[in-house]
């Protein structure tokens, strides 16, 4: 029995030769193909079951944390829960970080960090070999929350977005867009109830999941008619002594279809007054005479048809509606375009960085919500530091155009809706974009852009309010839009000294 | 003279190795906790002294009883089942905190076993009991109120409070049925038979005890849906047959009848076409059933050469990680290196089994030994190999590390029985002195009182 037992005990070993061979194919040889799969979610498993940095604004208000789950009365298979205290007011700059939909916004860009996995958080944590010591890392915004505050309570119910801008740096004070959503909803580990949230999110026509205030993109209407007087400064077609006719219609080249005024009203005189009252055919003529090369040209001196190079993901691209080419076949389009109608497109955060380059000498500066990123003992990761991204127009037309915002202010369409507390002087630009065709219920998107004080610029803002029905009209627009812009104005005047 | 027989016991060889695993059993539970939670664990000391206990009296135990014992058996068993319960614990702390009350059952049951059974020779006695209770057992599951089902299989039993799977003691029962039945007749068994197409055939009436079994392991397949079980009983009497008769044809017959067997399975039983193209496609069905079977593979490319030490993996996102899948989480904690040391404890058992085996002077010692190591090893193959994709997967528990009270004191009870039949080798080998049992004193006592 001896030789038996001899070869049976050979034969178990080989038994085990082959579970270590398989052992070894598993963990070594095709472990690369495995940890890549990507229904393989180990590794965010083990981020999702673990502390995670917070997100802070400029004055300390903390935006996103991770709170310890209580092991005792909790369902959670994990021990630790994100909340963000602010609700739906924060939801479009922190993005969600979420079991079962992924991470987005800072949550994802700056995952890393909030980790701690960056070569400087890891070397910091290296002493403790064994355990999962805090290395965690925090993301601090250049957003302030009292402003912050602020241009969602101005906004109200209303569809539309809020963009404060520091125009001297870039640094993005406030950004809010209505609607929003409450990101704890679907951070939470209830699966079953994340997934309805979820659901009626996505469903959701208006795109709460959306930043619109940077990711959607709306016609501009007269706000526009800064770019296309900037350019006509710039490039010599347009001068303070240039008098425009007073027209009632202008019948640009190549259409039958005269382009009018608003109201279809008597419009004319010197650039101080047609911007102060916001006439359109100087606009649509100025358009038509600078051409359409050196027209889109000047557009793109003011980043049209590019990416804003912002810290968030996925900003959208403004237009201006189409290339030199398409414009020298159709004349009329490119006047409809100098007045910001037709296919011409902006988002509200490019909106407040045309205006800031007013406010600032011509320099757009790259926007920015993120200040510095931290490690667990406070050591700076990094810090953004300010920089040119374009250069609109020249120092003398930035200027002349500051000149004319302020006289929108003073004595134009701006007059009735837009005053700042304690006598500061702002200078602001009003727009509403025509939505409804000819012979329709007036639609029309509302715009106000200013910057304030006049003469030595702190803050730029855009507020931006969406035309859904016929409540918020070319007549109503300025009316419901300079308020807003007032009341953020004034907080953020207040708070940046 | 006394110091050489107590250099040849290797008592303190055992002890040395049992207080060396129980400080690995220690060190990684520290660990764990520090990696999981980043403190150290809240009751350690009370954890280190349960710990050294347990392992410091079934050590007591068998330099009480079995002092001839081969040194390897205790230690690495309580190596294996430290890790095992490091990595439940790990895992949850409500299993951790019954699969501590098994563990206290477990070695009271591996003490008890020792002391019961004083000489291994005597189980012989009980051949027919063996098997009938080792039937009984199997067959226990299946009578309606007491057996139930649990995870597709029904194995389970429920009288009063207690559940439990009397498979995993049914199987000793029968190894030791298959020990002393052979042992008694591995001559008759191919000596007087005929021959047919050039082949001898063995007796039919001693043939069929044997085939009582046998078909005990086609009932535990087709009524209670255990695969794993069955596949474990029927290598376990093919094994045994063939040492014991030592004829090539019954183990090319058992082979042929484990492929008849595999076939007519498959194309009969559904459960085991599933079981068969989720170990073939599982990647096909990861939103069903292939799910359990590829978070393993993740779980164990996730750890890679050195593992993402204890507490810092993710293992919990294999289902059942605990239970049938322990080794995925080690493996996937303990990297390569882990699992393959791990692999070789298994290996250094089998070993010390088949040595115990092979140095055993009786037939029926020699079988039961070959028996009960073949029992650990085609366990343990059957459930790494499943988690591995070497084999389909079936759901048995890894010796000593699965979370399982039937199987943890099942096992201790085997590995009770190795120890005493290495130590009455040893005896029978004069290695040691062969001093009388507890009983044989009793009994000695009592006569010398009458006599008096």
């Amino acid at each position: 029995m001896n030789q038996r037992i001899r070869l049976l005990t050979v034969a178990l070993i080989v038994l085990f030769a082959v579970l270590f061979v398989q052992l070894t194919t598993w963990q070594v040889i095709r472990r690369d193909g495995l940890v890549s799969d990507s229904r393989n979610n180990r590794v965010s498993l083990r981020e999702f079951d673990a502390r995670r940095g917070a997100i802070v604004a400029a004055d300390g208000t903390v935006v996103a944390a991770t709170e310890k789950i209580d092991a005792g009365n909790s369902t959670s298979r994990f021990g630790y829960q994100r909340v963000y205290p602010k609700g739906d007011l924060y939801a479009h700059i922190t993005g969600h970080y979420t079991l079962g939909f992924g991470r987005t916004q800072i949550e994802r860009t700056y995952n890393d960090v909030l980790v701690g996995k960056t070569a400087q958080q890891q070397l910091e944590g290296a002493g403790d070999l064994f355990s999962r010591t805090d290395t965690t890392g925090s993301v601090h915004l250049t957003i302030d929350s009292r402003i912050q505050q602020m241009a969602k309570e101005a906004l109200g119910a209303r569809e539309g977005s809020v963009v404060v801008v520091n125009p001297l740096t870039g640094a993005v004070l406030a950004m809010y867009s209505n609607p929003s959503y409450d990101p704890n909803l679907v951070a939470s580990h209830n699966g079953n109830s994340v997934n309805t949230v979820m659901t009626q999110l996505q469903a959701d026509t208006r795109k709460p999941l959306l930043a619109n205030s940077y990711q959607e993109r709306y016609m501009p209407g007269s706000t526009m008619k800064i770019v296309t007087t900037a350019v006509g400064f710039d490039t010599g077609f347009l001068t303070m002594k240039r008098v425009f006719a007073n027209e009632r219609q202008w019948l640009p080249p190549n259409t039958t279809k005269p382009i009018r005024n608003y109201g279809q009203r008597e419009c004319g005189g010197d650039i101080l007054e047609v911007f102060r009252r916001s006439c359109n055919i100087p606009f649509a003529q100025v358009a038509v005479e600078i051409g359409p090369s050196v027209m889109v040209d000047g557009a793109n001196r003011f980043g049209f048809d590019e990416r804003v190079p912002f810290d968030l993901p996925a900003p959208a691209a403004s237009t201006f509606g189409g290339l030199a080419k398409d414009f020298s076949d159709s004349l009329a389009l490119l006047a409809i375009h100098g007045f910001g109608q037709g296919g011409v497109q902006v988002t509200p955060l490019h909106m407040a960085l045309i205006t800031s380059s007013v406010a600032n000498g011509g320099r757009m500066m790259r926007p920015f919500v993120v200040q510095q990123t931290r490690t667990q003992s406070g050591t700076p990761i990094s810090t953004t530091s300010p920089s040119v991204w374009k250069t609109t127009m020249s120092p003398t037309t930035a200027l002349t155009l500051s000149t004319l915002m302020k006289e929108v202010v003073r004595n134009g369409t701006a007059t009735c809706c837009f005053r700042l507390a304690n006598g500061v002087v702002g200078a602001a630009k009003t727009g509403t974009a025509q939505l409804n065709p000819e012979g329709e219920p007036e639609r029309s998107h509302a715009w106000i852009t200013a910057f304030a004080p006049a003469d030595a610029p702190r803050v730029a803002i855009a507020v931006f309010i969406k035309g859904v029905d016929d409540e918020v009209s070319a007549s109503t627009g300025g009316r419901l839009a300079g308020p807003i812009a007032a009341q953020v104005l004034n907080t953020a005047l207040s708070v940046q000294k | 003279m006394a110091s050489d027989t107590v250099a040849k016991t290797r008592r303190g060889t055992e002890l040395g190795l049992v207080l060396f695993s129980g400080m690995i059993t220690a060190i990684a539970y520290v660990l764990a906790s520090l990696g999981e939670e980043s403190s150290m664990p809240a009751r350690i000391v009370p954890f280190m002294i349960f710990v050294v206990s347990l392992v410091g009296v079934a050590h007591i135990a068998v330099r009480l009883v079995a002092r001839g014992a081969d040194p390897l058996l205790l230690p690495t068993a309580a190596f294996l089942h430290g890790l095992g319960y490091v990595m439940i614990a790990r895992l949850s702390d409500r299993w951790a905190a019954l699969q501590a009350t098994w563990s206290l059952v477990g070695i009271a049951a591996f003490i008890a076993t020792l002391f019961v059974v004083e000489r291994t020779g005597d189980l012989r006695r009980y051949q027919y009991t063996s098997l009938a209770a080792g039937v009984g057992l199997l067959l226990l599951p299946m009578v309606p109120g007491v057996g139930f089902t649990s995870g597709g299989a029904r194995i389970w039993v429920n009288i009063g409070p207690i559940n439990f799977q009397p498979g995993e003691f049914a199987k000793i029962l029968l190894a030791i049925f298959f020990a002393a039945y052979l042992a008694e007749r591995r001559d008759l068994l191919w000596q007087e038979g005929r021959r047919f197409a050039g082949i001898q055939l063995p007796e039919m009436r001693h043939l069929a005890p044997i085939l009582v079994a046998w078909g005990a392991s086609v009932i535990v397949m087709v009524g209670q849906r255990d695969l794993g079980s069955s596949l474990l009983f029927f290598t376990l009497f093919v094994v045994m047959v063939w040492v014991a008769t030592e004829r090539t044809s019954f183990l090319v017959g058992g082979m042929v009848l484990f492929a008849a067997g595999a076939f007519g399975a498959y194309h009969m039983f559904s459960h085991v076409r599933t079981r068969v193209d989720i170990w073939l496609n599982p990647w096909d069905q990861y939103t069903g059933r292939g799910y359990q079977p590829i978070q393993a593979l993740f779980s164990l490319a996730n750890g890679g050469m050195t593992g993402t030490g204890l507490g810092l993996g993710e293992p919990g996102a294999v289902p059942a990680a605990h239970n049938d899948f322990i080794f995925a989480a080690l493996g996937e904690e303990l990297g390569l290196i882990g699992a393959a040391a791990i692999l070789s404890a298994f290996v250094l058992l089998v070993g010390a089994g088949m040595r115990t085996a092979l140095r055993a002077q009786r037939d029926f010692e020699k079988l039961l030994a070959t028996g009960l190591t073949t029992i650990v090893a085609v366990q343990t193959f059957i459930i790494v190999g499943g988690v591995l994709r070497v084999v389909p997967l079936t759901g048995v528990t890894l010796p000593f590390m699965s979370y399982g009270g039937s199987s943890l004191v099942a096992n201790y009870v085997l590995l009770a029985l190795l120890i005493r039949m290495s130590d009455s080798t040893a005896r029978g080998l004069h290695e040691v002195p062969d001093s009388p049992s507890v009983t044989e004193r009793v009994a000695t006592w009592r006569l010398q009182r009458a006599a008096r």
